[in-house]
């Protein structure tokens, strides 16, 4: 398997979470690391579904949609 | 009959092995296992002493597994056993790349079945579709309720409030009953290869806003698109390949109650299917359509393959024909027609293209729903004629508790609906809520738990009528937060809960129910049906007992309810709606507006 082959963003639905345990002062730190993540990336439309801070850090859940309903789909969709 | 050899190459015995080993047997294949935690030499030796046809191992065990599994096969193909010999593995540790690259002929990683394991062992591919394939069949929620009352005081006044409602109604209609006549019309034309255009035009004249519009002139509305053949092309061959793999085994166990539905409605067309199919492939027992919002408020469907921006997916004939074929036959196909100015018409298309269920309320739709109660009761009434002439069942959806209404007059409502149907000869399920609603909060009665309040209002529907019960919609709706793991688990709970007081279905929500940021995603799809299966698997027949204040919480619910339909006989269903005994604006309850003024007499045109 040549993994440099492989299109895993094309054979996505719709979006990519990722999720982790930022060390962090506060939510605002947390949220502000998730989106870097995500736009550093290289996701465009990107946000934050969950966090949580206690103590050291947050839980984070960020989400970058690849696909919005309407607009495109991975089935040859276009904008509406 | 094949020779088997199974060997587990940890310490301890992998209980998956022993039951390949039994589903072997029962398939009429010899069988060997080994002990535990034999090296690699004592098992090729025994293979070679058995003279066996296949050599199955597992490990659980993570550590070391390469340099096991590298052992095994350097000695098997040492002693010419690997030319022979049908060599396969499987466990918890494995990974099918990680086999296939120590030249196994077959690895299977977790959640292999003892099927997989037997077609391997046959020499045959593994076919969910034939001998391998799960059964599904499609299952009649009204099944063997009579709808007989238990409680007779509210039997007879229902009584009364259906003959008063069936004088009231008879002469009565509305464009939407109109339109419905007309969408038959052209059907049966298309179907017999006659012209519309006539029966289109008139259609046309009923409709307002987007759809007026579209009969006019052909526009559609900025936000919405049709579909193209090509996507629909690269659609069918995804279908295909998720139909290639069979129905997947029952949510439930072995067809026990509840059956699980979930709703779509993401706007597009494409993507709904690609997520029902997922929904399916997660063992969802059915879907349910969801329709945007302001198609509600519209007079009249558009008409194509139609894709909106915006939550809701368009109604329209050829929608629910590209949905309805992508299901497998056993999924139910629910399409919700209970509010807005089109809810004859919805019927009639559910049940001209093979929908199962639809829904029907005229308290919801009218108090909570924004359509005008007298124009919602004319058009439901004609629903739920259409209804029982498609055989379709309805449930009775009471989200007005969501507004504040409390669960008595929700109650009472959905009660006045059923009879309603019942006299028509329809077939209605009771839906009431299991929520942590606005009159939950501010009367305490979810302080210590969820279970009670729920429960008592199954035992007081459960003490009125003998009718199906199907929860919704979401269950546990209020009680989601934006947190996967929580969302999952109140969900699931709340299905267990719905499983152990013997209700009928629920309706489940996304563990992206209190996510406002963007549309749901099919991970968090997957991830509900992953927690209801587990909660279900958890409890199965086991009850979920409830505290003394639920049989107390459901006295006082039947006792309310008596009260409400006790007012409505002495004004009637369709006025008591709008004087407020079916909820009022100090409960969060208000007549709706849509369609106001547009019921007329038979005897008047309504054109």
């Amino acid at each position: 398997m040549e993994d440099g082959k492989l299109k895993p963003l094309s054979a996505m639905l719709d979006g990519l979470d990722i999720e982790t345990f930022f060390m962090c002062r506060d939510e605002a730190e947390g949220r502000n690391l998730m989106l870097a993540l995500l736009t550093q990336l290289g996701f465009a439309d990107v946000d934050i579904v969950f966090i949580e801070h206690r103590g050291p850090g947050a839980r984070v859940r960020g989400r970058a949609y690849l696909h919005r309903p309407g607009v495109s789909h991975p089935f040859g969709g276009q904008s509406a | 009959m094949k020779k088997v050899l199974l060997a587990p190459i940890d310490p301890v015995h992998d209980v998956g092995l022993k039951m390949i080993n039994r589903g072997l047997k029962e398939a009429g294949h010899e069988t060997i296992l080994l002990p535990p935690d034999l090296p690699p030499e004592e098992i090729v030796e025994a293979a070679l002493r058995e003279n066996v046809d296949c050599v199955l191992l597992s490990r659980t065990l993570g550590y070391d597994v390469a340099e096991h599994t590298a052992r095994f096969v350097d000695l098997a193909e040492a002693a010419g056993l690997r030319e022979k010999v049908l060599l396969g593995i499987g466990g918890m540790a494995i990974r099918p790349e990680l086999g296939a690259e120590m030249g196994f002929d077959g690895a299977f990683g977790p959640g292999t079945t003892v099927a997989q394991a037997l077609a391997f062992v046959e020499g045959r591919p593994f076919s969910e579709v034939a001998g391998d394939a799960v059964k599904r069949s499609r299952p009649d929620l009204t099944a063997g309720y009579t709808y007989e009352y238990k409680n007779t005081k509210i039997q007879a006044l229902l009584d009364q409030i259906v003959d008063q409602f069936m004088t009231w109604a008879a002469d009565r209609t509305s464009p939407a009953v109109e339109r419905a006549a007309l969408r038959k019309a052209m059907l049966d034309a298309k179907k017999n290869g006659e012209d519309v255009s006539q029966l289109r035009q008139a259609y046309g004249k009923l409709c307002t806003g987007a759809s007026a519009a579209f009969y006019a002139t052909g526009a559609l509305p900025d936000v919405v698109r049709e579909v193209t053949q090509s996507e629909l092309e690269q659609l069918w061959k995804y279908c295909a390949q998720a139909d290639s793999k069979g129905p997947s085994p029952d949510i439930r166990r072995g067809g026990a109650k509840p059956l699980v539905f979930t709703q779509y409605g993401t706007g597009c067309l494409v993507t709904d299917i690609a997520h029902v199919k997922l929904l399916e492939a997660w063992a969802a027992d059915g879907v349910v359509h969801f329709d945007p919002s302001w198609g509600a408020r519209t007079e009249g469907f558009m008409e194509g393959v139609l894709s909106h921006r915006g939550d809701g997916t368009i109604i329209t004939a050829e929608n629910l024909f590209h949905i309805g074929h992508s299901l497998f036959a056993h999924t139910l196909f629910q399409v919700r027609a209970h509010r807005g100015l089109n809810t004859p018409e919805t019927v009639l298309l559910a049940g001209e293209l093979g929908a199962h269920l639809t829904k029907i309320n005229i308290a919801y739709g009218s108090l909570a729903g924004g359509t005008d109660p007298e124009r919602l009761a004319i058009d439901a009434f004609e629903a739920m004629r259409l209804a029982a002439q498609y055989g379709l069942p309805y449930d009775v959806v009471t989200n007005e508790e969501l507004a504040g209404v409390p669960a008595h007059k929700a109650f009472a409502g959905m009660l006045a609906t059923l009879a309603i149907g019942r006299r028509l000869g329809g077939r209605p399920i009771l839906q009431p809520l299991f929520c942590k609603g606005p009159e939950a909060l501010i009367r305490g009665l979810m302080d210590d738990n969820y279970v009670d309040f729920n429960a008592a209002k199954v035992i007081a529907l459960r003490s009125i009528i003998d009718a199906p019960i199907w929860p919704g919609a979401p269950v546990g709706f209020m009680t989601h937060t934006e947190d996967r793991v929580q969302s999952a688990l109140t969900t699931s709970l709340h299905a267990a809960l719905g499983a152990a007081v013997g209700v009928d279905a629920v309706s489940i929500a996304s563990t992206d129910e209190a996510y406002s940021g963007g549309p749901i995603v099919s991970g968090s799809r997957v991830d509900t049906l992953r927690g209801v299966k587990e909660a279900l698997r958890f409890f199965g027949h086991a009850k979920i007992t409830p505290t003394a204040a639920a049989e107390t919480m459901a006295n006082e619910l039947v006792d309310k309810i008596v009260t409400v339909l006790t007012q409505a006989t002495e004004t009637g269903f369709v006025a008591g709606l709008y004087q407020g005994i079916f909820g009022n604006p100090d409960d969060g309850a208000y007549p709706g507006r849509a369609g106001k003024g547009s019921v007329t007499r038979r005897t008047e045109c309504v054109r």
